[in-house]
C-alpha cells in the first residue's frame, strides 16, 4: 500500500502540518489527489523532488508515491541523475489535463506502481551516489500508537536527507503533527519550537547540545527525544534523561546506504552485547576480527552493495565498534571518515586540497574528538623550509575555504618534521591519538595531479 | 594569567581562524549563540581551551550544564578548574 492509501485508510482527523498555516490530513490528501488529476502525464514517470517548503513537499510525495515510477529526493549539493526525470516543482511546462482524462477513481487506484525512492548518500568513498529504497523499507521503523499520534514533531533536517525523511514519515504515518524547524540558528529554532508546542525532536547529539545551550530547552514539554546521525555519548544521554525523566529517550543507528537502522531505548550509549546472539528488530548482528559491525536485515540492501555482503547475507557497515562489558560501543568509521556534528568529512578530500598549496609537502588529516561536535578535523603537515609558520595557518585556511565547506576545514594544523610511512596495516584515522598511518599523502604521490 | 583573560584570548584566536565576526562587546551577559561564534567556532574554542588549560569540562560533564552566556561559560571553567585542584 502506498503512502496516500495508508493515510486514506488511517483517516486521521487531525492537523498534519503546523506552522504559519496549518493543514489537516484530509486537506493534504485532497490536494495530493488534485495534483494527480491535474498532471496525468506524470504517471509512471521518474520525478526529481526539490524541497522548497514542507506543505508542498508533503503533497508531492503523497501524490507521487505509488503514482510515479521513481522519486529522487534532490540533496542540497548537485548530483547527476541516472535517468531522464521531471523536476518538481516544475522547471518547465508540464501538460495539464484538459478535461478530466483521469478520473478520481483511477487517481486513487494506483496500487500497481511500487515507486522506487532514491536518496543521495556520500557513502564510504566520498563520492555522492543514489541509493534506492522501497517505501516499505523506509517506513519499517515507524511506530504507531495512541500516544505517538499526539506528538508534535520538529522537522530539524530537510526531508531529502535520511534523518529528515524518517521524521516526516514517522509523523505522517502515525497521525502526529509536523512543523518545519529546519532553518535558522538554534536560538531561532527553539523559539519556533516553543511557539509550536513541539514535544518530539529527533536531532544529532551536536544539535541537542546547541539546544541545551539556549537555556530554553526545558521549556519544551518533550515526550520523545531521539538522537541520531552521530555517536550518542553517555554524558549527553544522562543530561537529557535528567531534564526529561518521563520522555521516551532513544538513540538510533541508521545506515542510509544499507537502509537499515535500529533504536536503543535503554538510555545507555552503544547497544546491548546480547544483540550479538539474539536478533533485535529483525536485524542480526555480528562483529568481525577487525571490529567491524555487520548487520543482516530482512530486506536485502541496494544491489550496488553486494560486494560488501558475506555468504550469509550480512552487510559490512564499515562502522568500528568495541565490546565493553555488556555493551557494544561505536568508535567511528573504519574508513576514517570524520563526522563533524553529523556532517561527513573525507580526509582524502581535505588532504588533496592542502597539497595544492605550495608550502605543503605532506599531510595527514584525521579526527580529533570534540565534546561539542563529536569530532573536529585536524591536519598534520610537513612544510617547505622557507615557510613562515606564523602566517601559514591563515594562508592555508584561506586556500581551503575556496574549495571546502566550513565543517571540512582543519581546525588545527600541526607542523611536523615528517610523517611516518612505515605502518604496515590500514590504521583508523578516527582519533587524534591514532598513530600516523600509511594514509598520509605526499606530493610525491600526487604530483601528477597537482603540479 | 587571569582565567577570563585566557578565555578571551582563546576566543579572539578562534574567531579569527573560524572566520567568525564577533559582536563588538562581549560581557558576562552576552548570549553565546548570539555572540557571532557558530557551533564550529564554539567547538574550536573548547578544543583550544583544552590545550591551554588542560581541561574540557564538557567531555565528562563534570558540570552537567551547558552555558547560555559568556558569564556561564567562564563560571563552568572556573568550577571545573577548582574541582581539578
Amino acid at each position: 500500500m502506498n503512502l496516500l492509501q495508508r493515510l486514506q485508510q488511517a483517516n486521521y482527523q487531525t492537523t498534519a502540518i503546523s506552522g504559519d498555516t496549518a493543514y489537516s490530513y484530509a486537506q493534504l490528501i485532497a490536494q495530493a489527489l488534485q495534483l494527480r488529476l491535474q498532471y496525468p502525464t506524470l504517471q509512471q514517470q521518474a520525478i526529481a523532488l526539490s524541497f522548497s517548503d514542507l506543505h508542498n513537499f508533503v503533497i508531492a510525495i503523497l501524490a507521487f508515491d505509488g503514482w510515479c515510477r521513481a522519486l529522487y529526493l534532490l540533496p542540497d549539493t548537485s548530483l547527476d541523475l541516472p535517468e531522464t526525470v521531471i523536476n518538481w516543482p516544475p522547471t518547465e511546462v508540464i501538460p495539464t489535463a484538459k478535461t478530466s482524462s483521469v478520473s478520481t477513481e483511477s487517481a486513487l487506484a494506483s496500487t500497481q506502481t511500487a515507486s522506487d525512492w532514491y536518496l543521495a548518500t556520500s557513502g564510504t568513498t566520498g563520492t555522492p551516489k543514489w541509493i534506492s529504497h522501497s517505501f516499505t523499507s523506509l517506513n519499517r521503523a515507524v511506530k504507531k500508537s495512541a500516544q505517538v499520534a499526539k506528538l508534535r514533531w520538529a522537522l530539524c533536517y530537510h526531508p531529502s536527507r535520511f534523518a529528515g525523511l524518517q521524521v516526516l514519515l514517522q509523523s505522517l504515518l502515525s497521525g502526529a503533527c509536523l512543523c518545519d524547524c529546519s532553518y535558522g540558528d538554534a536560538q531561532q529554532r527553539i523559539k519556533l519550537m516553543q511557539q509550536q508546542h513541539i514535544n518530539a525532536i529527533s536531532a544529532t547529539p551536536s544539535f541537542w547540545r546547541q539546544l541545551l545551550m539556549t537555556g530554553q530547552l526545558s521549556n519544551l514539554p518533550l515526550q520523545q527525544i531521539t538522537l541520531g546521525g552521530e555517536i550518542a555519548d553517555q554524558p549527553l544521554l544522562d543530561l537529557l534523561a535528567s531534564k526529561f525523566p518521563h520522555a521516551r529517550l532513544l538513540h538510533i543507528y541508521a545506515s542510509t546506504e544499507a537502509g537499515v537502522g535500529f533504536a536503543v531505548t535503554d538510555k545507555r550509549a552503544g547497544f546491548p552485547a546480547s544483540w550479538l546472539t539474539t536478533p533485535h528488530s529483525d536485524i542480526q548482528f555480528k562483529l568481525d576480527q577487525q571490529q567491524h559491525l555487520w548487520l543482516k536485515s530482512p530486506t536485502p540492501p541496494d544491489a550496488s552493495l553486494n560486494s560488501r555482503l558475506d555468504s550469509e547475507g550480512y552487510l559490512d557497515t564499515e562502522d568500528l565498534v568495541k565490546r565493553q562489558g555488556d555493551r557494544v560501543v561505536f568508535l567511528g568509521r573504519a574508513s576514517g571518515v570524520i563526522n563533524v556534528g553529523g556532517n561527513k568529512v573525507h580526509p582524502e578530500q581535505v588532504e588533496q586540497v592542502l597539497l595544492q598549496h605550495p608550502a605543503v609537502l605532506q599531510t595527514r588529516v584525521y579526527a580529533k574528538t570534540s565534546s561539542v561536535l563529536g569530532q573536529l578535523v585536524v591536519a598534520d603537515i610537513v612544510v617547505t623550509t622557507d615557510t613562515d609558520n606564523k602566517t601559514l595557518q591563515l594562508q592555508l585556511l584561506q586556500h581551503c575555504r575556496q574549495q571546502l565547506k566550513p565543517y571540512q576545514l582543519p581546525t588545527k594544523f600541526n607542523v611536523v618534521s615528517h610523517l611516518q610511512t612505515n605502518a604496515s596495516g590500514k590504521l583508523s584515522r578516527h582519533d587524534s591519538h591514532t598513530p600516523p598511518s600509511d594514509h598520509q599523502q605526499s606530493k610525491t604521490r600526487n604530483e601528477d595531479q597537482h603540479e | 594569567m587571569e582565567l577570563e583573560q585566557q578565555i578571551r584570548e582563546a576566543l579572539t584566536k578562534v574567531a579569527l581562524i573560524a572566520d567568525c565576526t564577533m559582536v563588538e562587546t562581549i560581557n558576562n551577559n552576552t548570549v553565546l549563540l548570539q555572540s557571532g561564534l557558530d557551533s564550529l567556532g564554539f567547538a574550536m574554542l573548547v578544543a583550544q581551551l583544552e590545550e591551554d588549560l588542560g581541561i574540557d569540562p564538557f567531555s565528562q560533564m563534570q558540570i552537567a550544564v551547558y552555558p547560555r552566556t559568556f558569564g556561564d561559560f567562564i563560571s563552568i571553567y572556573r568550577q571545573a578548574l577548582a574541582q581539578e585542584s
